[in-house]
This record gives structure tokens, sequence and C-alpha cells, in this order.
């Protein structure tokens, strides 16, 4: 799946052959070292596939890929920021990490007698992340948002280059809180793919209980802050209140409100006894009885339900073009979900669950979401069936240079690409779902209301944080 | 809802914070300087129904104009810098600075040195230290309390 490295001209025909067969953009990232430079870029199949292509760029250059796969722009613009490569056909190449540029270079140029800016940011009135947007609007309707982030930028990927590979785990991990599990499984996925080790069915189980008890909190979460975007009291603090429990259940289990430290690379030391799992199966039947009520008391809350439809489209067509992933893309009708293609976790027989209603407007997303909650719940009651106990990965596949990880965060599909030397980590690139879908705010955010962007925004519910790293 | 009521309140029982009442307020600024938004997701629940630290008096407001405290969360990035000196320097005197979990302490996972300005206590003088990763509701809670009550954290 990792080729040798392409000359430039080489690579695009091989990204573009690709696409031609069905293939689709995940990632991209630029290395540089001793040897030179060299920008790589991630491929995956419907089928859950992955594929490398490398090309040179210690000349400085590569062409970009941008026409063929718009995903891509934000992954270039970051490469050409942090490492220094121009991608050739991409213009104009904004600066995206890069904040130390006049703004003019940032934004989008907007013309005409009536618009006018609204800057606003990187501290917002709340308590939320650091981050900047520049909307451009006529009176309250939304011509264009710049959204300009990376305030937050920790240079957590660097961080970890030079360290062995289970040693790095918590610093890329450490980019999101309200993804560490995603983040974490797909690093060591990555690495024991590099390793050639598989993992045991018992480790595949404990790592997706896991990732399922991120998405319970994260989905309550989420449904929650669509509330707080439309000031609705009652819902943001019943669905606050199942947060809260389900982080106890967190703490419970395994010693961390938001699972940190529970994951490692080659094996899981999580040991969960009968009582445990017992414990564990009641909250979530609980977590499930109270949250099909507040859900339920949200449908027949006229006042609330009537803001939702018809803003902030997002549909299909979009999607595709966009590279937009996660409940964003299933609430526009494209049935995609990396658990259907997870051989390494245990999500035998699953299917990505669709609406009767995709019009991938706030409304859609709002109800994936709350339609995700409960086969994720009917998942952890299986699986939490039995006791789990401490398990490990066998050795046996081929080792490689680069290894691939892929999970379904609560935001959507996210790729983590290691490239290791020896038992350290060369480069590690972290694609979350909230980096892939960040693009799609500001475009279902043009045409609409500038009262309505909280809202809007609110249904994506994306991270800064593992965006920024 | 009976249930909930009581479960609340079993709640608060368990987090022991005291219900007695405060004649004083604070009003707390949130500024981000490049955490993981555990601090945030924690920060928010302060305010969720389970601790309700508005019941207090403490409230989370929307200018540092406003503001009695600045809650400082993460390491502060060299792109956060800036953006944090003019929030405190809005603030009227007198002015308080916590920092809020193990990044802004200085005991995190940091990052790269490129890119990190350094703890908020390298930044802005630090009253109060809310250590914890992140710090739970009730520790926060417990601590900003403390700020009311004289007992300024360590």
């Amino acid at each position: 799946m990792s080729g040798p490295l392409l000359s430039a001209e080489a690579y695009r025909e091989a990204v573009v052959a690709a696409i031609a067969d069905g293939w689709r953009f995940a990632s991209l990232h630029a290395t540089s070292g001793e040897g030179g430079s060299a920008v790589t870029t991630l491929l995956t199949s419907p089928e859950g596939d992955t594929r490398l292509e490398s090309a040179d760029a210690t000349a400085g250059a590569v062409p970009t890929i941008v026409d063929i796969a718009p995903a891509a722009g934000w992954d270039e613009r970051e490469a050409h920021d942090l490492y220094g490569i121009r991608f050739d056909g991409h213009e104009p190449l904004r600066p995206l990490v890069e904040h130390d540029v006049p703004l003019t270079r940032f934004a989008t140029p907007v013309h005409g007698a009536d618009p006018y800016q609204i800057a606003v940011g990187p501290i917002h009135a709340g308590v939320i992340e650091s981050g900047h947007f520049r909307f451009h609007v006529v009176g309250d309707l939304i011509l264009h948002v710049d959204a300009r982030l990376f305030y937050k930028h920790r240079g957590l990927e660097r961080a970890a280059e030079g360290l062995a590979l289970e040693d790095a785990l918590p610093v890329v991990a450490r980019s999101c809180a309200g993804c560490w599990v995603t983040n974490a499984v797909a690093y060591a996925q990555a690495c024991e793919e590099a390793l050639g080790l598989s993992p045991t069915p018992e480790l595949a189980r404990a790592r997706t209980i896991l990732l399922e008890l991120e998405r319970v909190w994260n989905t309550l979460n989420d449904i929650g802050a669509i509330c707080a975007g439309v000031g609705l009291a009652a819902g943001t603090s019943r669905f606050a209140a199942l947060v809260d429990d389900a982080r106890r259940l967190n703490a419970r289990l395994t010693g961390h409100r938001f699972l940190f430290g529970s994951v490692a690379v080659g094996g899981s030391a999580l040991d969960l006894d009968h009582a445990a799992v017992v414990d564990a199966r009641e909250t979530l039947a609980q977590i499930r009885r109270e949250s099909s009520r507040a859900w339920h008391a949200l449908l027949f809350n006229g006042s609330f339900m009537d803001r939702m439809p018809d803003i902030g489209i997002v549909d299909a067509e979009a999607v595709h073009a966009l590279g937009v992933v996660g409940v964003a893309a299933r609430a526009a009708g494209v049935a995609e979900d990396v658990r259907a293609v997870s051989p390494r976790l245990s999500y035998e027989g699953f299917e990505p669950a669709g609406l009767r209603r995709p019009a991938g407007d706030v409304q859609a997303r709002l109800e994936q979401r709350a339609l995700e909650l409960l086969p994720c719940l009917d998942i952890l009651d299986r699986l939490l069936s039995l006791p789990l106990r401490p398990a490990a990965t066998v050795a046996g596949g081929p080792e490689a240079r680069v290894g691939v990880g892929r999970v379904e965060s609560p935001r959507g599909a996210t790729s983590c690409v290691v490239e290791r030397d020896g038992g350290r980590v060369a480069r590690i690139r972290l694609r979350t779902g909230s980096y892939a879908n960040w693009p799609a705010v500001a475009f279902a955010a043009a045409g609409n209301l500038l009262p309505d962007f909280p809202l809007i925004n609110k249904s994506f519910e994306l991270c800064y944080a593992c965006v920024d790293r | 809802m009976l249930s909930l009521l009581r479960n609340l309140r079993n709640l608060r029982r368990t987090i022991g914070l005291s219900a007695a009442e405060r004649p004083a307020s604070l009003a707390l600024r949130h500024v981000d300087c490049g955490s993981c938004n555990g601090c945030e997701h924690e920060l928010t629940l302060v305010f969720g129904p389970t601790v309700d630290l508005a019941r207090y008096g403490l409230g989370i407001v929307a200018s540092p104009r406003h503001a009695d405290v600045l809650l400082v969360t993460g390491s502060v990035t060299t792109r956060m810098h800036a953006a944090l000196l003019t929030a405190y320097e809005a603030m009227p005197e007198p002015r308080r600075v916590a920092a809020l979990g193990d990044c802004a302490l200085g005991d995190g996972v940091l990052g790269s040195s490129s890119e990190i300005a350094g703890r908020a206590e390298d930044v802005l003088p630090v009253d109060l230290r809310i250590p914890g990763c992140p710090p739970t509701p009730d520790a926060i809670a417990a601590s900003l309390i403390g700020l009311i009550d004289g007992r300024a954290g360590a």
C-alpha cells in the first residue's frame, strides 16, 4: 500500500488515476529530513483499503491535487505553511497555519457596494475554544465566512517526532479531549500496521467499547449544544446532566472521565470485571431511557424545531465535493461510516443508520445524531455482556515503514499516518473528522442569516483542538 | 422529574459542596490559550445542572470588562499570547487570574517549544491554581468558591 517515492508528475498522475478508479482523498502531509522533502497523499477505497502515493518534493514544489480532490485544500495549505512546499496550480495558496501575514492574504476578497465584515474571535463570548471568524455580510445575510483557526497550534505532531512509538501516543491523543480515544486508537492502529501486529478479538472489543463510550457522551453533548445554540435552557440542562452521567461512568470504568490513558500501542490493560460491566450496562440503559425522554421533549417543542429545517444545507453533492465526513455526510444521505469497514475493531454487521429525510440541513444533522445514539448503545450493550480482560496483539503480518489507522470519530472519519524510523516516530499526520469538516461549516453558512450561524456551527459541533494540534 | 430532582440532590450531597449562602459573587472570563478542550468541556458542566455554580453567585461573562477573574486554560500558544494579554488589559481592577488545568500550570503535555509561549504563569500573575487533567467540575467549583471565601489555592 505504501508505494515508492514518485516524481512530482508521476505522483499527480497516480492520484488522478486512483480517484478515477473510485479511491477517495483522505489525508495529505509533507515530510522533510536529511534525505530531502516529500509529500504523501493517503487514499481510501469504499471497502476500507488504504494506499499512499508519495512525491519527491526536494525541489520545493509538487503539482497540486485540489482540482481533482478539493478536500486536499487545507492539507496543502498546511504543508506549505509548516514545510515550505509549494503546490503548483493551487492558486491562491492562502495561508492556513501561518498567522504572521496580513489579513488580506488570508481572507477571501469580497467586493461590492454594501458588503461589510464582522470579525469574531479568537476569544469568544462563552466557554468556547479559540478561533477567528470573519463574516462578509450584507445586513444579516452571510455572503461568506473565512474561518481562521490554528490559534491553538501546539506543534504536537512535531513534538512526537523522535519519541518511541508507544511514548508518542499520549502526545498525539492530547490533540483533543473530545476525540481522545479515536485519535489514540487511530494512532495505535497505524503503529501496529507498521509493526505487523494484529489485535486479538479481545483487544478489538476493548477498543470498540472505549470508542463507543466516547461516542455516547459526545452525541449527548452535541445534541445539548444545539439546544444551547438557540438558548433552549431546558434542553441544554437535560443533556448536560446526561453528559455528566456518561462521564461519571467513564471514570468508574477506566479511572478517567474522558477515558485518557485507556489506549496503548500493542495491547490493552483495561480490565472490567462482572460488577463493572453490569454497572456499565445499567447506567447505559438509564442513559437510553432518559435521553429518549429528553429527545421526545425536543421533538414536541415547536419553537425549537421550527428553527432547524432548511438552514445550513450541505447536500450530497457538496458532501462529495468537499470531502465531508461523519454525521454531516450521513445527514445528507451519504451513508459512509468507517465502522462498516473496520476489521481491526468489533463492528461485525454494522451498517450506517440513515434518515428518511436526509436533507443535509441543521435538522437532519440533529436527527442523525439522535438516530445514531441508539445503535451506539446497542453495540455497547452487546460488547459489555461479558467481563473484559487485558488483551494484546499478535505478530505475523508484514512490517512496513509506514502504517495507517482509520477510525470513525463522533465527528467523522479520522486518519492517522505514522512513518517510523525503527521503533521511533519519524512523522505523524493526524487528520481528524473536524479537520475534514471545517470547510463545510463555511460552505453551509453562506446564504444564511447571521443569527443562524451559531446554530449552523453547533450542528457540526467541530473541535478546534484536534484541527489545530 | 421528581426522580431527576432527587438524583440531583443526592449528587450534590456526594459532591460535598456546601449550600451556605455567600455575600459575594465573581464574574469569570474564560480564555482558551491552547487547551485540548477537556477543561472547556468540564468548565461547561460546572454551570450545568449537577454542580450549578451559578447558585453561589459565580457566572461566566461575555466580556473581560465585566470580569473579576480570568480563567486561563491550556499552555499559552504563541498565537494566543497577544489575545490573552489584550483580554487581561481590558479587565478592571481588582482582577485575578486563575490557571485552570495541568497544561496552564505547565504540567501537561505541551507540544513543540517553538509554538508555546509558556505556562499561564509565564505570561500573567497567577492567583489561583486549579490542577487536574482536566480538573473535574467538582474540583473547579470548589476552587472557585475558595476564591470567594479567601482560600485561594497554593
